[in-house]
């Protein structure tokens, strides 16, 4: 009484359960050392069964060979002939143990590689192995042995407050239902088998309903598991972020999307807001600090700017690293700055981490991120509000002779910032190369693009202009009004430098406020602001700035010193202008009118009032949008058979034409009149016959007549006419389409295709009207032959899964020849 | 010749209809036959009423080269379907009542001495003819009922190591009352599988029964029956039956068909190659019949319990509660599912 099989499936289970665990380690050496204790302990329960062991000794058995493997693992020294435990080599395992436990508490996780760590989780694999050894073999309780399985998969969960990926659910799931499978399988077998059949010869039918079980099984594990994954996935409300997050763009397998509310919407109310609200004040050693960046805008969709979904993994912990190294800045000349910002305590939802452009380094409390292409940082769960941190920024301070000599940017910049809907009109393009005619470079395009929009275009900034929405206001910004603020502006220079070929995207952020007489900037609402960030090789993304600045514009925007119209000229940079550590002579131009900053206390309370009462709003409009988000979701859901059925009709009818037009000519006419049948012809026309009597087939079942798939064409025909109560006309329609049917399948020539799309019409207005009046209405709206397709794709997957199963047997049954 | 057999020639006062040459196209032979059929149906209809069915089978027989078992009661018109199908085709036709002491060369013919030319000569049995109406076969000894075997299939007699050609078409329209009559030797499985179909009347219904009773009450319609077509024709039949097309398909249907019946638990013996061969032989011929150059599943289903069902055996629990095979093919027929094209 061995029980191989139940062993073998036990520590499958538990192995698949401890793949859950990856997330909290980093390498992959404890899951090498796990499934080394998993043997262990399999081994030695299954040597206590051979041995006839009573159910306690085998597990005492089991827990052995799972210390005598750890003391060859990870005290080989101090143990006897490097197998036996000792107690030297029991200390050392407490020691590692401790070591372990002192490093799990240390390291947030992933926790990185140490032997400690790995004896901890081989420790605890190895335990829970034991466990499941004992109640699923040796006890014979498959289903409580999922208890300690649970518990298994429970650890990362509890200790990672994200969703675990469904991958290692399902592995785990998957496990536990195949531990179930097998326990099941061999108390059936216990009851015997069936009487054999004269027929079917002896045991082979018995085998054949110890395996059609099986397979019933298989498929019930199957769908559950398959339920159990996709349902929370794809059903809003079950899940916090499920893969049609209404916020935001798709999710992507084991990282999870980051939503935010609307930028560009918030900006706006920023701008606008009545109290000037201190956002947050900072101190910096940069004689001239730049804008700090919230967002970095890279898609632009015809309706918004938005950023791209960010896939957030725990490797992008910004705690205790550098960042990654700004993209494309690699020939101009950097110098690092350090600000310290103290974000107002009253700010809310502010999830992402204004910093100057780029920062290599941040120190901040809790679990900020940071995306590695848009160096965005943001955080899934904490607020930077009340929040003091300080970021290390390389600023980078190229050339215009830099600029202008840029070479093509890297493809997949291109890719991701050259992208433009397709519905812009022609007039902006044209204006697009109308402003920047004569530029011998992107870089003097790009200038050209600045100075038209801050001083030669005509353009008004004015905070009273409504937010854009898609292309066509954009157009209008451009051609008709030429009204707008930051936001038209930015978005407006973004889109028309990715027409010229430039990679572009649009900044948000605020800019860099005013400066206190402390020597400390503060930053209002007022300062929010939005600006076009243009990239070239070798400096990277670069800042310009057309909106206008000063009182008749975004009062503190200030242009950056390669951006200037001098700067075109200036071929050779003032060195000591450049230098980090000598105060810029030109930083005085770059300083606005500071505002006055007595408002200040006062500000604060309505704010925080204010702010309030918008975050009532949004939460209000995002139900809306929830609901209407919801309802539409149903509509669709109800829709679907009704599309996929138009659908199928129309790719059924375009399928056969177009192998019609493929194979070319129509059938000719021979000498005699008699229809030379030539094969190409006989295939379209039968390809036709085909299309048309599917069609019939998905009319009548969605009339609710039941199609038999035994039926021939003609006793198709037959029991459709009796069904319904044909007569007339649409009888005779039917025949002909049974019988085109009949020889396009079994004769040498094809009917010819004449009639059929005539036939199939005669017909389906005879079954409209044959039937009741919801039945008529159901075939219209939700015809049940689309659901068939549905059934059909199920079918395959079970019977892919059956397939699997075939050939292991198959497999085995070769094994089992080849011993003989 | 022995007691109990009589030989038959009937004389045809009327030749028959003028018949197309032989060299036409596929369509205009169909055409023919269409033409031709339809007036022999015609013409056996007029003496057997209500029974279409049985008539049409017993045409797809003729057409299919195959032989012909009729099954049922007495009285309910065996013999006359046989005569009357017999008559209305101008050919020899021949009879033979079968009795128990009925003997081999009753049926193949016998050799014997003639004095006059000192040597012995072959007089022809019953079987050298178009058409041989065997009246209830399983009357007779098994060994009679052998007689039957080679001429059947290999269409020759052997007497004496001298084998003789028979003539073409040869067509043997045997009947027999049901094996639980008295005085009845059931047909051995060799001899029934060389019947291509095995067809019963059934008794007419009370319509065509009274009108039976109008026209038989004067005189006998077999008399009033003129022969409408000659051996020729129906030779030229044959040949336009060889060349309908059957799709792979279909003959793939026909096997999975014949290996259901070999595989079903309730079946001691399946159907044999034979029968395969038979059934699509009569399938061509079914279809032909309908008009039509190509075989569909359909005319297979039609063929399936009158082709199939009298060579199956069925085991012994299926014979104890009355599964009799005609059933288990219909069973077979509703289960199978026809080809399709792959979609």
């Amino acid at each position: 009484m061995t029980r191989m099989r139940l062993t073998v499936v036990a520590a499958l289970a538990t192995l698949l359960a401890s793949l859950g665990l990856h997330p909290l380690f980093e390498g992959s050496g404890w899951a090498w050392s796990g499934l080394g204790a998993i043997i262990a302990v399999a081994a030695g329960g299954a040597l206590a069964r051979r041995l006839r062991l009573p159910t306690a000794a085998a597990s005492l058995v089991a827990s052995a060979a799972l210390l005598v493997y750890l003391t060859v693992r990870y005290a080989p020294g101090q143990a006897l002939l490097a197998v036996a435990p000792t107690p030297g080599s029991l200390a050392r395992l407490a020691r590692l143990l401790s070591e372990g436990w002192e490093a799990a508490g240390r390291y947030a996780a992933p926790v990185p590689r140490g032997a400690g760590i790995e004896l901890l989780a081989t420790l605890g694999i190895g335990t829970v192995a034991v466990l499941v050894d004992l109640l699923a073999v040796q006890l014979r309780r498959a289903a409580p042995a999922g208890l300690p399985l649970l518990a298994l998969y429970s650890v990362p969960a509890a200790i990672r407050e994200e969703n675990l990926s469904w991958v290692a659910f399902a592995l785990g799931a998957a496990g536990f239902l195949a531990l179930l499978l097998t326990d099941s399988r061999e108390q059936v077998g216990l009851w015997g088998h069936p009487v054999p059949g004269r027929h079917g010869g002896g045991d082979g039918r018995a085998r054949v309903n110890a395996r059609s079980l099986t397979a019933a099984g298989r498929r019930l594990g199957l769908a559950a598991v398959a339920i159990a994954v996709i349902v929370p996935a794809t059903v809003p409300g079950i899940h916090p972020r499920g893969l049609l997050d209404l916020g935001g763009g798709g999710g992507d397998g084991g990282s999870q999307t980051v939503t935010t509310p609307d930028p560009l919407v918030s900006l706006k109310r920023e701008l606008t807001r009545l109290s000037d609200q201190v956002v947050l004040t900072y101190r910096t050693d940069d004689p001239s600090p730049d804008y700090l960046r919230l967002y970095a805008l890279d898609r632009f969709d015809g309706d918004r700017w938005t950023y791209s979904p960010l896939r957030s993994t725990p490797d992008d912990r910004v705690a205790g690293r550098t960042l990654p190294a700004p993209p494309g800045l690699l020939t101009a000349r950097t110098y690092a700055v350090t600000t310290r910002v103290s974000v107002a305590e009253n700010v809310r939802n502010m999830t992402f981490l204004p910093a100057p452009y780029a920062p290599s380094r941040v120190s901040v409390k809790g679990d900020w991120r940071v995306d590695p292409e848009s160096l965005m940082i943001y955080s899934l769960r904490d607020d930077a509000g009340g929040r003091t941190y300080s970021v290390t920024s390389v600023r980078a301070e190229p050339t215009a002779r830099q600029l202008a000599q840029a070479g093509p940017a890297a493809a997949d910049v291109l890719r991701r910032h050259l992208r433009l809907p397709s519905d812009i009109p022609q007039p902006v393009r044209r204006l697009a190369d109308e402003v920047t005619e004569g530029a011998r470079s992107q870089y003097e395009q790009a200038m050209m693009l600045q100075r038209w929009f801050a001083a030669e275009g005509g353009f008004v900034y004015d905070l009273n202009a409504a937010a854009p929405r898609g292309t066509s206001d954009l157009v209008d910004f451009l051609l008709v009004s030429k009204r707008g603020y930051c936001e038209q502006f930015a978005a407006s220079m973004a889109m028309m430098a990715r027409i010229l070929g430039i990679p572009a995207r649009v900044a948000m952020g605020y800019t860099r406020g005013s400066q206190g007489p402390d020597g400390r900037w503060v930053v209002r609402s007022r300062d929010a602001h939005a600006w076009p960030e243009l990239y070239f090789e070798g400096a990277g993304w670069v800042r310009f700035e057309p909106t206008p600045a000063g009182t008749a514009g975004q009062g503190t925007a200030t242009v950056p010193r390669y951006a200037r119209p001098a700067a075109e000229e200036e071929d050779r940079p003032r060195d000591g202008e450049e230098s980090p550590t000598a105060p810029s002579s030109s930083g005085e131009a770059e300083r606005p009118a500071t505002r006055p900053g007595s408002r200040e206390p006062a500000d604060a309370g309505d704010a925080g009032r204010a702010g309030a009462a918008d975050d009532g709003a949004e939460d209000g409009d995002r139900l809306v949008v929830g609901w209407l988000a919801g309802g539409a979701l149903v509509l669709l859901f109800l829709a679907t058979p009704l599309a996929a059925r138009l659908l199928t009709r129309r790719r059924r009818w375009s399928r056969a034409l177009s192998s019609a037009a493929a194979d070319g000519r129509p059938a000719a006419r021979g000498p005699g009149g008699r229809r030379e049948p030539s094969i190409a012809a006989a295939g379209d026309a039968a390809a036709l016959a085909h299309a048309a009597w599917q069609e019939l087939r998905a009319d009548a079942i969605d009339h609710g007549v039941d199609w038999r798939s035994g039926d021939s064409p003609r006793a198709a025909a037959r029991r459709i006419t009796e069904s319904l109560n044909l007569t007339g006309p649409a009888v005779e329609a039917l025949q002909r389409l049974a019988v085109a049917e009949e020889r396009a399948r079994y004769a040498t020539v094809p009917a010819p295709p004449d009639t059929l799309r005539e036939d199939l019409r005669i017909v389906h207005e005879a079954f409209g009207a044959a039937v009741d009046l919801p039945t008529r209405w159901r075939a219209r709206l939700a015809p049940p032959s689309a659901l068939e397709s549905l059934r059909e794709t199920g079918r395959r997957a079970v019977g892919a899964v059956d397939g699997l199963a075939l050939i292991r047997s198959r497999d085995r049954g070769r094994r089992e020849l080849r011993r003989r | 010749m022995a007691v109990g057999t009589q030989g038959e020639s009937y004389a045809n006062p009327h030749p028959p209809t003028p018949s197309p040459g032989s060299s036409r196209s596929d369509a205009s032979g169909l055409e023919d036959l269409v033409r031709i059929a339809a007036k022999i149906r015609e013409a056996v209809e007029s003496v057997i009423e209500g029974k279409p069915m049985a008539v049409r089978l017993a045409l797809t027989v003729l057409l299919a080269e195959g032989h012909l078992l009729i099954e049922d009661v007495p009285g309910v018109g065996k013999t006359m379907l046989a005569k009357a199908l017999a008559r209305s085709i101008r050919c020899s036709v021949r009879r033979v009542q079968f009795t128990p002491d009925l003997l081999p060369s009753d049926i193949t013919g016998v050799s014997a001495y003639n004095q006059k030319l000192r040597e012995f000569e072959f007089k022809p049995g019953p079987v050298f003819a178009n058409i041989l109406v065997g009246d209830e076969v399983n009357r007779a000894s098994p060994k009679t009922q052998s007689a039957l075997l080679e001429c059947m299939e290999e269409r020759q007699v052997t007497v004496d190591g001298t084998t003789y050609r028979l003539e073409s078409p040869f067509m043997v329209i045997a009947t027999q009352n049901p094996v639980e009559m008295e005085g009845t030797y059931p047909l051995p499985e060799a001899q029934r599988d060389r019947f291509t179909a095995r067809i019963s009347m059934g008794y007419p219904d009370p319509a065509a029964e009274l009108e039976m009773l109008d026209t038989h009450g004067q005189s006998s319609p077999l008399d009033r029956l003129t022969p409408v077509a000659d051996a020729a024709d129906v030779r030229a039949l044959v040949e336009v039956v060889r060349q309908v097309h059957v799709a792979p398909s279909v003959r793939q249907y026909a096997i999975d068909l014949i290996t259901a019946t070999r595989r079903h638990p309730d079946l001691r013996l399946g159907a044999s190659p034979r029968a395969t061969l038979q059934l699509v032989r009569a399938a061509r011929a079914y279809a032909a019949l309908d008009d039509r150059d190509y075989v569909v599943p359909d005319d297979l289903q039609a063929l399936a319990v009158p082709v199939l069902a009298h060579r199956l055996l069925p085991t012994a629990e299926a014979q104890l509660e009355r599964r009799l095979p005609e059933h288990v093919v219909t069973e077979l027929v509703n289960r199978l599912p026809v080809p399709a094209p792959h979609r």
